[in-house]
């Protein structure tokens, strides 16, 4: 097997004379149009629209419930707020898609350090809200862990393609500490939910970058021991475990949310015709996928799943004619983290995991969440931008299956 | 590998770095593989669960906001609106032990502790019994029933387990009042007995119960009725009555009562004892208030034309082994409107003799006796009513009211037809607007039934209805006291008293029907068992009380013209 030596760049070398970006503004969204994933940018603006009614049809149970003999909220209070949220969360999505790669990258990991740095801060400065100390206040109310989410998948995958520049780094080894100081933070908070997607994410990110099998099952038997150290020492995970375990009792939001869920049969009740919603909590964030299957039906929830489905296919199917490792895994992180969110919402709202206190993404109301995810969508668009006009090696399985024993 | 060994220094990192680059890509491409498996399969097992879901809960209800507005179950209202039946939100009285959500007790006071308080909530509730059910940590009902008010001081003991479910429950505003013709809602939430279970598909159909149903009951004159049928029956120790008072012109039924009678709010074993309905569902012999009917089908036929023919009235008729009796002396011979003042068998035997049996069968067969009665209640009987050829006897029994029974409404309805110019029309408990009246079928000229309206009025002026004859409202009707039967031949002293009336005679409008089963001689009707002492009564006292209601004022200026009748009767002119 003597082969010419393939063209490697070294870092530090010059790079040769590049064409440069085009200045001008127009060409630049021309080009940009030409390079970004449009089907997935459909299917993410399907979702907000389904979004918007989801969270019109949610609103007046919420609304009401959060309306105080002063202060009476409108019916869709929560509908014209989530409105605006959205018009901000889709600039902020495409003005970050239109980044380049490199510049993707670079801010994401400036953002993951200071939101690391502001989860360190929460404890001193943060607010509380509904018993947990998540949010901080600089004028406008943010939650840190939600922007350090899209942040923390770039910058593992930064540390994990550095095995590119040199093979013998412990890339696994340092993401893991990261990970730990995260997942320290959240666990202070507490946010447990928060704490699963990111050791999600980072599992599958590991798993990707060439974990040995043997230490994935390692992982994953020691993911099984921190839950159950979790259920012994922490209370707030006990107490939701024991309630999806047990059943719980005969008025607690789970049961609510399953009561919810079945009224409206396989068509639903018809917008703004649910009568169970009204008395469930958070039915425009947490659990607003059962205030779906009331008014618009199981049909329309197979749908929403479907939907879902379909985004995370099409950014993982995408990958597989990719060539650069840190596109791969900045990308799947990201899905992971979105994907993961999405299902875990919507198998709590199943009855078939324990209650997390997570949203729906894009779908649920929420300020800094919508953005935070219409962020996240944003970087996997920068990501993902490719030059169609350059034709890839096409990933054929039989031949991966056959070239792995050689290599 | 070959290549590396014989690489330089610098090119084998160089192309180590490449084999890794390449292996690292087809590592991650493999293990995608597995991502888009785990996504795919978690995102199966919601859509299973979302099928699930579909087919193993209930039916899927389609609500709509109107149908969310409405309520569970149509309201019954009477003629005039005045609500008879009506859904409500109640709340109950539920102990769910496991309320409180852990292993522990159930309550936190004791047990007597609670029940003592609840007592002191429900006066009525057997506080051992509660005690003993608190105790035994068992989910049940503690009360069906409990008020806005009392919902909120069982809040106040603070007991998490006592839940108060609201739940929708039918209410009778009115209590016991036309309690047979409404009938009641069993737990299943169908409707039983009366006008629940007629009316049962368009109270719940969601299309439309929305509008009250209206019945042609007149809640006035339905209480006016039960309360005098009742006290009638208490003065003369009855074991039961019924009343009926019906529109002659339309059939409409305004008011119908069955004595005992039951609480459609509370049903219980006492209470579905007395849910046989005594008016449209037991047949009796309802003896003498036939010989109306019997003398103008002859006057009909043309067999009678001459009132003041004497017919002899001494001699019991024996005929077929069989003796027709009166009950007293009545002289050597009776003209009609005398026979039927005094109430002579014999004379009206004789009457019914020379019409005939076949044609007296055929006008009782067009009045309806021959068929169950003609109303919208669930439960109705059927007469003792020979189907073949009847022979003279069966036609001289007949004709004074025996060897035939019928339930007090087909007697209402026949009397109708005799009194409003002849036509028969079917009794409705529905309301009937203008011009929906049915139009019937004539069984008698109007020559007759205005003779015959001169006659009853004869009755109540001269003969055994004078109790009945309220002053100004000029009642007309006729008495009928038939014994019982009982094993072997008629019990002498168990008898049926009714007394049939119409009124105002000059131009009537409502027949009312009184029927006593079994009065007893007391001092209250002159230790008499008749029905001139104890049936016409309650008419009498009836009539002024809902006269007025139903638009007939006490008028002593008006009457019906007897002047050609009087002259024939003694004591008249």
């Amino acid at each position: 097997m003597t082969t010419a030596r393939p063209y490697i760049p070294r870092a530090g070398e010059p790079s040769s004379a590049r064409p440069k970006f085009p200045q001008n503004r127009k060409t630049m969204l021309k080009i940009w149009w030409r390079e970004v994933d449009r089907v997935l940018l459909g299917l993410v603006l399907a979702l907000m629209l389904i979004g918007s009614v989801a969270v019109a049809a949610a609103s007046p149970a919420s609304a009401r419930r959060l309306s105080t003999s002063h202060t009476d909220l409108g019916d869709l209070y929560f509908f014209w707020y989530h409105l605006r949220w959205q018009f901000l969360a889709i600039l902020v999505m495409l003005g970050v898609s239109m980044f380049p790669r490199e510049w993707a990258r670079r801010m994401s990991i400036l953002l993951c350090a200071a939101m690391v740095l502001a989860l360190f801060l929460v404890p001193f400065i943060g607010v509380e809200v509904n018993g947990a100390k998540r949010w901080l206040n600089f004028g406008i109310r943010f939650q840190p862990s939600e922007f350090l989410k899209p942040a923390f998948a770039i910058a593992t995958a930064w540390i994990l393609s550095w095995r590119m520049r040199d093979p013998n780094l412990p890339v696994i080894m340092i993401s893991g500490a990261l990970l730990t100081v995260v997942c320290a933070f959240m666990m202070m908070q507490p946010n447990l939910g928060d704490t699963i997607l990111f050791v999600g994410c980072w599992l599958v990110m590991v798993m990707l970058a060439g974990l040995p099998m043997q230490g994935i099952v390692w992982l994953g038997g020691g993911g099984v021991a921190l839950l159950a150290t979790a259920y012994m020492f922490y209370d707030n995970a006990r107490h939701r475990i024991d309630a999806f375990l047990g059943g719980g009792t005969a008025y607690d939001q789970v049961d609510l949310a399953r009561r919810t869920l079945m009224a409206g049969g396989w068509t639903g009740s018809g917008l703004w015709l649910g009568i169970r919603k009204m008395s469930l909590p958070e039915a425009h964030t947490d659990y607003i996928f059962s205030v779906i299957g009331e008014e618009f039906g199981l049909l329309i929830c197979g749908l929403v799943v479907l939907v879902y489905l379909a985004i995370v296919l099409r950014v993982l199917m995408r990958l597989f004619d990719e060539d650069d490792l840190f596109t791969i895994l900045a990308a799947s992180g990201l899905i992971t983290l979105f994907g993961g969110q999405a299902f875990i919402n919507i198998l709590v709202n199943l009855q078939l995991f324990p209650s997390k206190g997570m949203t729906l993404p894009l779908v649920s109301y929420g300020g800094s969440s919508t953005i935070a995810q219409c962020f996240t969508i944003g970087l996997l668009l920068a990501v993902t931008r490719r030059n169609p006009f350059l034709s890839r090696a096409k990933f054929s399985l039989r031949g991966a299956l056959e070239k792995r024993p050689a290599a | 590998m070959t290549s590396l060994t014989a690489s330089a220094a610098l090119s084998k990192g160089r192309g180590q770095l490449v084999h890794i680059r390449q292996h690292s890509l087809l590592t991650a491409r493999l293990r995608l593989l597995l991502v888009i498996a785990g996504f795919t399969l978690v995102a199966l097992a919601a859509l299973l669960r979302l099928t699930y879901i579909g087919f193993v809960q209930p039916a899927p209800q389609t609500r709509s906001l109107a149908e969310a507005l409405l309520p569970s179950r149509g309201e019954i209202t009477d003629r005039n609106g005045a609500p008879l039946a009506r859904a409500f939100p109640a709340y109950a009285l539920w102990y769910n032990p496991k309320a409180m959500g852990d292993s522990g007790s159930p309550l936190v006071k004791s047990p007597e502790k609670v029940a003592a308080r609840l007592k002191a909530i429900f006066p009525d509730l057997d506080e051992k019994q509660v005690a003993e059910q608190l105790a035994k940590g068992k989910a049940g009902y503690l009360r069906r029933r409990v008020l806005p008010e009392e919902a909120n001081q069982v809040h106040e003991i603070g007991e998490v387990a006592l839940e108060l479910p609201q739940e929708t429950d039918r209410y009778y505003p009115q209590g016991n009042m036309a309690a047979h013709v409404l009938g009641y809602v069993a737990a299943d939430g169908h409707g039983r007995v009366g006008m629940e279970q007629v009316l049962d598909k368009v109270l719940t159909d969601p299309a439309t119960r929305g509008t009250p149903q209206k019945l042609s009951i007149d809640m006035r004159v339905q209480g006016a009725l039960e309360d005098e049928l009742r006290r009638g029956m208490l003065m003369v120790d009855a074991v039961g009555a019924a009343g009926i008072v019906l529109d002659v012109d339309t059939g409409e039924v305004m008011a119908l009562a069955s004595l005992p009678e039951f609480d459609p709010n509370k049903i219980d074993a006492a209470g579905e004892k007395n849910m046989f309905n005594r008016v449209t569902n037991q047949v009796y012999e309802l003896g003498s208030t036939f010989k109306p009917l019997s003398v103008a089908a002859a006057i009909d036929a043309g067999v009678v034309t001459d009132l003041s023919k004497r017919y002899q009235s001494r001699k019991p008729i024996a005929i077929g082994g069989f003796h027709i009796r009166d009950s007293h002396p009545m002289g050597d011979t009776l003209n009609v409107p005398e026979a039927l003042i005094h109430s002579s068998n014999i004379v009206t035997a004789q009457i019914a003799d020379e019409l005939g049996p076949k044609r007296l069968k055929k006008t009782m067969a067009d009045l309806g006796m021959n068929e169950r009665p003609y109303i919208e209640l669930p439960a109705r009987g059927f007469p003792i009513w020979q189907k073949s050829d009847w022979g003279r006897l069966r036609g001289m029994t007949v004709s004074y009211g025996h060897g035939i029974a019928v339930t007090p409404l087909h007697l209402a309805s026949a009397y109708a037809a005799m009194v409003n110019g002849g036509i028969w029309r079917p009794a409705t408990l529905h309301k009937l607007g203008p011009g929906e009246a049915p139009r019937g079928r004539r069984v008698f000229k109007a020559s007759t039934s205005a003779r015959m309206n001169q006659l009853l009025r004869m009755i109540a002026v001269f003969g055994t209805g004078r109790n009945a004859d309220a002053p100004g409202f000029r009642v007309g009707g006729k008495t009928g006291s038939a014994e019982k039967p009982g094993n072997g031949g008629y019990r002498h002293h168990t008898l049926v008293s009714t007394f049939a009336a119409a009124f105002p005679m000059d131009k009537p409008r409502y027949v009312v029907i009184a029927m006593l089963d079994e009065p007893k001689g007391t001092q209250a009707s002159s230790y008499q068992r008749t029905a001139a002492w104890n049936a016409a009564p309650i008419v009498g006292r009836l009539v002024p009380r809902i006269g007025p209601m139903l638009g007939v004022k006490p008028d002593s200026s008006r009457d019906i013209d007897l002047s050609d009748l009087r002259p024939l009767v003694h004591g008249g002119e």
